[in-house]
């Protein structure tokens, strides 16, 4: 079950990764990234899930932290700047 | 049931990522991204602690969940209002546009605080 998880959250990621190259606007790149770091969050917890072993999930706090400065950041720099 | 949660939060997050390829506007894409995937990943975490049983493991997990939720939605209203703001990015908004009543009403101090800063 755990690999099929995985399965699915890699082509979630294909999906994201193809947002983030093509996307027109900044924003869809943002949003593409948004939900690679997603991606990456799950990925990690099925990691854990998978091995037993739970040292690598403070990662996945600083990760989501990261992904909402990084956000935030982003909308300031679009609210100047437009494309 | 912790396995169980993980699978429904990872098909959750792949029908973010349908949203995000098929949609056709970019506040659409973005609708769907915060919406599913804030519930995919918080699925995903509660799988994960349930099948754990280390604390420190859980406590991550769950930390990480709430400050999903916490920072989800205060992202995407910053990006959606940049965007909705920003020249240049088409984006439409179909029947109530609350956000441009909002602006027209409160014109004057949207210029001082433009100013301000």
């Amino acid at each position: 079950m755990i690999a099929a998880s995985f399965v699915l959250v890699a082509l979630a990621g294909l999906g994201f990764g193809y947002r983030l190259l093509v996307g027109p606007s900044l924003t869809d790149r943002v949003v593409g990234l948004d939900g690679l770091l997603i991606v990456g969050v799950s990925a990690i917890t099925l990691q854990a899930m998978h091995t037993g072993e739970g040292s690598f999930l403070p990662v996945a706090v600083v990760v989501t932290l990261v992904g909402f400065v990084s956000t935030a950041v982003v909308a300031r720099y679009i609210e100047g700047r437009g494309r | 049931m912790g396995p169980f949660l993980a699978l429904i939060g990872s098909a959750l997050t792949l029908l973010a990522a349908l949203g995000v390829v098929r949609f056709p506007d970019v506040l659409a894409r973005m609708h769907a991204l915060t919406k599913a995937s804030t519930v995919g990943l918080v699925l995903v975490l509660l799988g994960g602690a349930l099948t754990l049983d280390d604390t420190n493991a859980i406590t991550s997990l769950l930390l990480a969940g709430a400050l999903q939720i916490l920072t989800m939605p205060v992202g995407a209203n910053l990006m959606s209002r940049a965007t909705y703001g920003a020249r240049g990015i088409e984006s439409t908004v179909d029947t109530v546009d609350e956000l441009a009543e909002d602006l027209a009403a409160n014109e004057p101090a949207a210029d001082d605080s433009a100013a301000d800063r």
